[in-house]
C-alpha cells in the first residue's frame, strides 16, 4: 500500500468502522491493529519511544473521559458509592455503567487518532498536499510555498539569532524576540517579492477572476446546503433514507463541481504516482466494502455491531462479522511486507 | 463593488453555519444521542465551509503576487511555532496568533481569513496534526484574522491609526480572541467526552443544563490553557505591533503595484 489513494479508502472504512461500533472487543482489536501498523512504519530507532507516547496518550484519554463521565452522567444501576444530591453537577450516584461508557468513549477517541496519525505516517507531506483537489490549485500552490520556503525561514533565523547572541542579546525574555523577528520579516517579504516576480515571469499569473466562476460556486452552497439538511433531518430522528438520500446529493454536487471546476485548470504532470496491481485490488476491495457497508447499514441487513453499558451492564455481543470487519485494520501490516 | 457585496453575503451565510454546527450540541439537544459520529460529521460541514470560502476567496483576489506573499508569510508562522523552544514560554501559551491578527488587521478580512487557515494547515502538514480536529482549528484562526479587519473599520472611524489607542485595541482584542478560542475549540470536542445517551432530554431544561455542564467541563480543563495564550497574546502585541504594522505599510507601498495585461498573440 503506497498509492494515497489506498489509504484514504483504508480511512474511510476504518472511520465509518469505529464511529458505529461502540463494542470494547472490537475497539481492543482496532487499537491493537493500528498500534502493531504504526510501530511498523515508524523509523527504527524511534519505535520505542512512538508505542509509550501513544500508549500514554490512550490511557490519559481512557482515565479522562472515564472520570468525566463517571462524575456527569448518574443512570445505571450498579452504584458503586454516591455524593450528596445538593452538590452541583456532580451530586448524585457514581455508577459502574457510566464508568465502562466513559472507557469506551475514550477507547473510540484514541482509535480516532492513532488512525489519523498513521495516516500522517503513511502518506508524505508532498502526497498530503496532492490531495488538496485540483479546482482549488492556488491554495495548494500556497501551501507549497510555505512547505518549500518553510526550512530556509527555520535556517535564517537560526542564523539571525545567533548573530544576536553574539552581540550580547541573551533571547530570554519576549522583547527580545523583536531584533530576531524582525529582520526575518522583512527579509522574507523581500524574498516574496522576488519569488512572485518570478512566478509572473514563468507565466503563472492566475487569471483571478476565472471564467463562468458563478457556477462551481452554486454548486458548493447547495451542497452544503442539502448535507446541512441532511444532518438536521437524521438529528430529528427521520428515516435514514432521506437523510441518506440528501447527503449524497451533496457530496455528488461536490464532486462534479471538482471535476468540472477542474477542467478548466491545466496543469502539468510531475511525478505521478503509480498504481501497482496489488493497490488496484486493494482499492476494488475497499471500495466495494464501503459501499456495501453504507447499503446494508441503510436497508438494516447488518446485525447492530454497537453496544451499550447502559441500563444494565451486561458482556458486549460477539459476532463474526464484526470481528472480520476489524481485522481490516490489520491490512497494511499484511501487505507491508510486499513493499 | 459587486464582488465584495457578495462576498459578504457568502461570509454572514458561512459564520450562520459554522457557529451553528459547531453549537449544535446547545441548539438540538438531539446531537448527543449520537455522539460518536457527531464530531466528524461537524468537521465535514466544516470543511465544506472552508471549501466554500476558499473559493471565493480565491476567484475574487488571489493572484500571484498575494500567493507568494502569504506562502512565505504561513511559513514564517508556522515557523514560530517551532521558534517556541528557542524562548521558553508557559503551557499554552502560542506566538501564531500575533501575526494571524496583525495580517487581519493590516491586509484585510480575506487575506486575513487565509492566513489564519493555511497556518493550521500548513502546522498541521509539517508537524503531522491532521485529523477531523483541523476544520475546525483552521475555520476559527480564520475566523480570528477576518474579525480582526473590522478592528480597521473602527480605528479608522475614530482616526486611532497610529497612535497609541491602536495598540490598545489590537491587545483587548488577541486577549478577547485567546479566551474565544480556547473556548470554541472545546466545543467540538465536548459532547464526545461528556455526555450519555438514553437521557430523557426535556428540551427547554436541556439548555440550561447543558450550559451549566459545558461550563464546568471548560473550567477543568482549559481555562488555564487559554489564559496563558490570551496573557502571551497581549504581550505579543504590545511588544512587537508598532514596529511589524510599520513593516507592513512600508512592504505595501512597495509592493502595490499591477501587471498589466499584454497584447495576445
Amino acid at each position: 500500500m503506497k498509492t494515497s489513494g489506498v489509504w484514504i479508502l483504508w480511512l474511510i472504512f476504518n472511520l465509518l468502522f469505529l464511529l458505529s461500533t461502540r463494542n470494547p472487543v472490537y475497539l481492543l482489536i482496532v487499537l491493537t491493529g493500528l498500534l502493531l501498523s504504526g510501530y511498523r512504519m515508524t523509523r527504527k530507532n524511534q519505535r520505542a519511544s512512538w508505542l509509550k507516547n501513544n500508549l500514554r496518550f490512550l490511557l490519559t484519554m481512557v482515565l479522562l473521559s472515564a472520570l468525566i463521565n463517571a462524575l456527569f452522567t448518574h443512570n445505571g444501576r450498579t452504584v458503586l458509592f454516591s455524593f450528596p444530591q445538593h452538590w452541583l453537577l456532580i451530586g448524585g450516584n457514581i455508577t459502574l455503567e457510566s464508568v465502562v461508557y466513559g472507557t469506551i468513549n475514550g477507547l473510540t477517541i484514541g482509535a480516532l487518532y492513532l488512525l489519523f496519525t498513521i495516516i500522517n505516517l503513511a502518506l508524505s507531506v508532498k502526497q498530503l498536499t496532492r490531495l488538496i483537489p485540483r479546482a482549488f490549485h492556488p491554495i495548494a500552490m500556497t501551501v507549497t510555498i510555505a512547505l518549500t520556503f518553510f526550512p530556509s525561514i527555520q535556517q535564517r533565523a537560526r542564523e539571525i539569532k545567533e548573530a544576536q547572541m553574539i552581540r550580547g542579546n541573551r533571547m530570554k525574555k519576549i522583547s527580545d524576540w523583536l531584533p530576531l523577528f524582525i529582520p526575518l520579516l522583512v527579509t522574507s517579504l523581500e524574498k516574496s517579492i522576488l519569488l512572485s516576480e518570478s512566478m509572473t515571469a514563468r507565466g503563472f499569473h492566475i487569471p483571478s477572476r476565472l471564467k463562468n466562476s458563478g457556477l462551481p460556486f452554486l454548486g458548493l452552497l447547495s451542497a452544503l446546503f442539502f448535507s446541512f439538511s441532511g444532518w438536521i433531518l437524521h438529528l430529528f430522528s427521520y428515516p435514514l433514507l432521506i437523510s441518506a438520500l440528501l447527503y449524497f446529493v451533496g457530496g455528488a454536487l461536490v464532486m462534479a463541481t471538482f471535476l468540472l471546476s477542474s477542467q478548466q485548470t491545466r496543469i502539468t504532470h510531475f511525478q505521478k504516482e503509480v498504481w501497482h496491481s496489488a493497490d488496484i485490488l486493494m482499492g476494488i476491495f475497499l471500495s466495494v466494502l464501503i459501499l456495501l457497508w453504507i447499503l446494508f447499514t441503510i436497508n438494516k441487513l447488518l446485525p447492530s455491531l454497537t453496544y451499550s453499558p447502559y441500563p444494565a451492564l451486561l458482556s458486549p455481543p460477539f459476532q463474526i462479522i464484526g470481528l472480520l470487519l476489524s481485522a481490516v485494520t490489520f491490512i497494511p501490516l499484511l501487505l507491508s511486507k510486499h513493499d | 463593488m459587486k464582488n465584495r457585496l457578495s462576498g459578504f453575503f457568502i461570509n454572514i451565510i458561512i459564520l450562520t453555519l459554522g457557529f451553528l454546527s459547531l453549537l449544535s450540541p446547545f441548539v438540538f439537544p438531539q446531537a448527543r444521542n449520537s455522539s460518536a459520529t457527531f464530531p466528524i460529521i461537524v468537521s465535514l460541514m466544516i470543511g465544506l465551509c472552508l471549501l466554500i470560502v476558499f473559493y471565493e476567496i480565491q476567484i475574487s483576489i488571489l493572484d500571484s503576487k498575494i500567493i507568494a506573499f502569504l506562502g512565505v508569510l504561513i511559513a514564517i508562522n508556522a515557523g514560530l511555532r517551532f521558534l517556541e523552544n528557542a524562548v521558553p514560554g508557559p503551557a499554552g501559551f502560542s506566538p501564531t496568533f500575533f501575526l494571524i491578527i496583525l495580517t487581519g488587521y493590516y491586509f484585510g478580512g480575506r487575506i486575513g481569513f487565509l492566513m489564519g487557515a493555511m497556518t493550521m494547515l500548513v502546522s498541521g502538514l509539517i508537524t503531522g496534526g491532521i485529523g477531523p480536529w483541523l476544520p475546525g482549528q483552521m475555520i476559527t484562526a480564520g475566523w480570528v484574522g477576518q474579525t480582526s479587519s473590522l478592528l480597521r473599520f473602527l480605528n479608522s472611524k475614530f482616526n486611532w491609526r497610529e497612535k497609541p489607542a491602536e495598540i490598545i485595541t489590537l491587545a483587548i482584542f488577541s486577549a478577547f480572541w485567546g479566551m474565544l478560542y480556547g473556548a470554541i475549540m472545546n466545543l467540538w470536542f465536548w459532547p464526545f467526552i461528556g455526555t450519555a445517551p438514553n437521557q430523557s432530554w426535556s428540551q427547554s431544561a436541556g439548555l440550561m443544563k447543558n450550559i451549566q455542564q459545558y461550563t464546568a467541563y471548560y473550567l477543568a480543563t482549559s481555562l488555564i490553557w487559554d489564559i496563558t495564550r490570551s496573557v502571551g497574546n497581549v504581550l505579543m502585541i504590545s511588544i512587537l505591533a508598532r514596529t511589524v504594522l510599520t513593516v507592513f505599510m512600508r512592504f505595501q507601498r512597495r509592493f502595490n503595484f499591477r501587471y498589466e495585461q499584454g497584447i495576445k498573440p
